[in-house]
């Protein structure tokens, strides 16, 4: 197990310097400049904003220079277009805030996912299973900027529970996890029927029901740990994803995460800031890909890790 | 009478319509016999014996008439939570494939040790040391280490012994063997009856042994039925079963068996045509459209499976040794 680990950490390494070398390829192929700005500057300013954020060096020299800089201590750099903040600030800042909210709507989706799917599953067929099933076919359907519009109308203007927007109240938080949380509930629900159906076909579950157990326990004890592998592989990616934030739910309820600097980033060149978050973003999906293996390995005995 | 079933009628609704999987079943059962279900795929031999113990999904699953007395409780009418009672205590059952009939994600102990927490009432440990003397009975070396070991750590043989270990648990007073030895090895296949055998009589169990494998039921069995389209076409002991068949069918399910006795390069007879479409039973005796000795009558009335002046219980309008007979001479 802990071979097993140290394994995984090292190809994680080897996995964040592809990436590293890939996104800066990239980055510097797209036409334009970090510094190109409506208001035309004169050159002498431009030369002075080039040297200062050393980008009149030569291509290799900045890809190794800012290589040295990561490696040791983690340094991302100045952010070029965000004033005073280098990148590792910027994170600090963002990424708790989207963090949380990620947990908060993972929580949800999970609760709600897991329980849909399973009484789906058990009662399929039914009226239950019919409606559970369309509203998390419409969940995973429906963008999350038309869910945010509905569940404002519904609980800020028709019934005022919740405010509108902002950040650091327990009540700012509630609207945006469910918003960001719904098409992940819909698909863990879709996930968990399908695989429970698949368990409670198997023959060790008519086992199960010739022992005499009832139908919870066969269900709770024989038939859930099966059902939860699918979703247990779904839900590395998705942590990975939820815990950096959704650019459309953080700009519709005005908190202050990580999702609008992984677009803007972008948009505007950013190089160190659009390259921490990528580099943030690869940790996280290995991390959580390690944990999965992980509890693959705990959930089924027959999982041998090497 | 441990067990009497008297005109079970089990339907399935699928796709292709309505499927007739048993078609008026009776049988009865006393303590300790062991009675033999013969048949081949699709007769209705498992689904008989899930029916009674509730575990026909519905739907798609119908019981539409009959009834089960298990010890004076009809078990086709029983509230789930009493028949939840008899389950897996009274009544136990294994399965065709030990393979995939043990839950693969809990231990043995785990899987042994809920029955008789369950119906007994035992704390964990005493049901531990129970299942550890479960095992060594049915024969697993090192029973009290191999308790904590998963499924997949056993032989299909050895898996086999953990389920009936498993059905034993509670000392039942009927073991439903469903195909138990289909899914081994030949050699395994006859240590795994033995061992049915010998537990049956230190417990004094009644096993109900479906099979389509009528070497197995020679062995075993006292009493054999023979299921055929989902009814019962020949009830008898099993020696006179073997020497002298009186229905069509077993006379054909016998017929098309290699024989040791039988000269070297000499040809099976299998029975003519396919087993009936379960959804369009044909009319009159299921069998007739396969039958060598069709009569007139056959497609126009159901022959009731009754008793016969030679106490033999069959559902056919022939006297199938008689025509044997008559053919023999008429061939020389």
């Amino acid at each position: 197990m802990g071979w097993f680990i140290i394994k995984r950490l090292g190809w994680m390494l080897l996995t964040l310097w592809v990436v590293y070398s890939v996104s800066f390829v990239l980055m510097r192929s797209v036409p334009g400049s970090p510094l190109s700005a409506e208001r035309k500057v004169s050159p002498e300013i431009e030369q002075n904003l080039k040297r200062r954020y050393r980008l009149d060096q030569p291509l290799g020299v900045q890809y190794w220079d800012d290589l040295r800089r990561i490696v040791p201590h983690g340094d991302l750099g100045a952010s070029l277009k965000i004033q005073d903040f280098s990148v590792n600030e910027i994170i600090a800042q963002g990424f708790p805030v989207s963090a949380s909210l990620g947990i908060l709507a993972l929580a949800f989706a999970l609760t709600l996912g897991l329980t849909a799917g399973i009484i789906s599953a058990v009662r399929r067929g039914s009226l239950a299973d019919f409606s559970m099933m369309t509203i998390a076919t419409i969940g995973i359907a429906l963008p999350n900027f038309v869910i945010a519009g509905i569940v404002i109308i519904l609980f800020v203007f028709l019934w005022p529970l919740f405010p509108p927007g902002g950040w650091g109240r327990i009540s700012n938080i509630i609207l945006p996890a469910f918003c960001l949380g719904a098409p992940y509930a819909a698909y863990i629900a879709r996930l968990t029927r399908t695989g429970m159906l698949d368990v409670l076909s198997q023959d060790y579950i008519r086992t199960a029901f010739a022992k005499g157990l009832s139908e919870r326990t066969v269900i709770l004890r024989h038939a859930l740990r099966g059902a939860l592998l699918p979703v247990v592989s779904f839900l590395g990616p998705a942590i990975a994803g939820v815990l950096t934030g959704s650019l459309v739910v953080e700009k519709i309820f005005g908190i202050p995460g990580l999702g609008v600097h992984f677009v803007n980033a972008a948009l505007q060149l950013d190089y160190p800031l659009a390259m921490g978050l990528v580099l943030l973003y690869t940790t996280l999906l290995y991390v959580m890909n390690l944990l999965v293996d992980l509890s693959y390995a705990i959930l089924d005995p027959r999982v041998k890790l090497h | 009478m441990l067990l009497e079933v008297e005109d079970l009628r089990v339907s399935f609704q699928t796709d292709h319509g309505l499927v007739r999987a048993v078609d008026g079943i009776s049988f009865s059962l006393d303590r300790g016999e062991t009675l033999g279900i013969v048949g081949e795929s699709g007769s209705g031999k498992s689904v008989t014996n899930l029916a009674i113990l509730g575990l026909i999904p519905q739907p798609p699953g119908r019981i539409e008439s009959g009834r089960a007395n298990f010890r004076g409780q009809n078990l086709l009418t029983l509230p789930r939570r009493e028949l939840q009672k008899i389950r897996g205590n009274r009544i136990a059952m294994i399965f065709q494939d030990p393979m995939t009939s043990l839950n693969p994600f809990l231990t043995i102990a785990q899987q042994l040790t809920e029955v008789t927490m369950l119906h007994r009432g035992w704390k964990y440990k005493q049901a531990l040391d129970h299942a550890v003397e479960m095992l060594e009975r049915v024969g697993i070396p090192a029973a009290s280490r191999r308790v904590n070991d998963y499924p997949y750590q056993f032989s299909g043989g050895m898996r086999q012994r953990v389920m009936i270990a498993m059905a034993l648990s509670c000392q039942p007073d009927l073991l439903i063997a469903d195909e138990p030895t289909t899914a081994l090895d030949v050699t395994i296949q006859a240590q795994i009856l033995e061992l049915i055998q010998q537990l049956q009589k230190e417990e004094g169990t009644a096993v109900i042994l479906i099979t389509h494998d009528l070497g197995v039921v020679a062995n075993v069995c006292r009493r054999v039925n023979v299921m055929y389209a989902g009814r019962f076409v020949e009830e008898a002991d099993v020696d006179a079963l073997f020497a002298q068949p009186r229905h069509p069918y077993t006379l054909g399910l016998l017929n098309s068996l290699p024989r040791l006795d039988e000269q070297r390069g000499a040809r099976l007879d299998p029975i003519a045509g396919q087993p009936p479409d379960l959804t369009n039973i044909p009319p009159g005796c299921v069998f007739h459209p396969r039958c060598p000795f069709r009569i007139d009558r056959c497609p126009q009335e159901v022959p009731a499976l009754t008793e016969r002046i030679d106490h033999r219980r069959y559902a056919c309008f022939v006297d199938v040794q008689h025509q044997a007979r008559v053919a023999v001479k008429e061939n020389g």
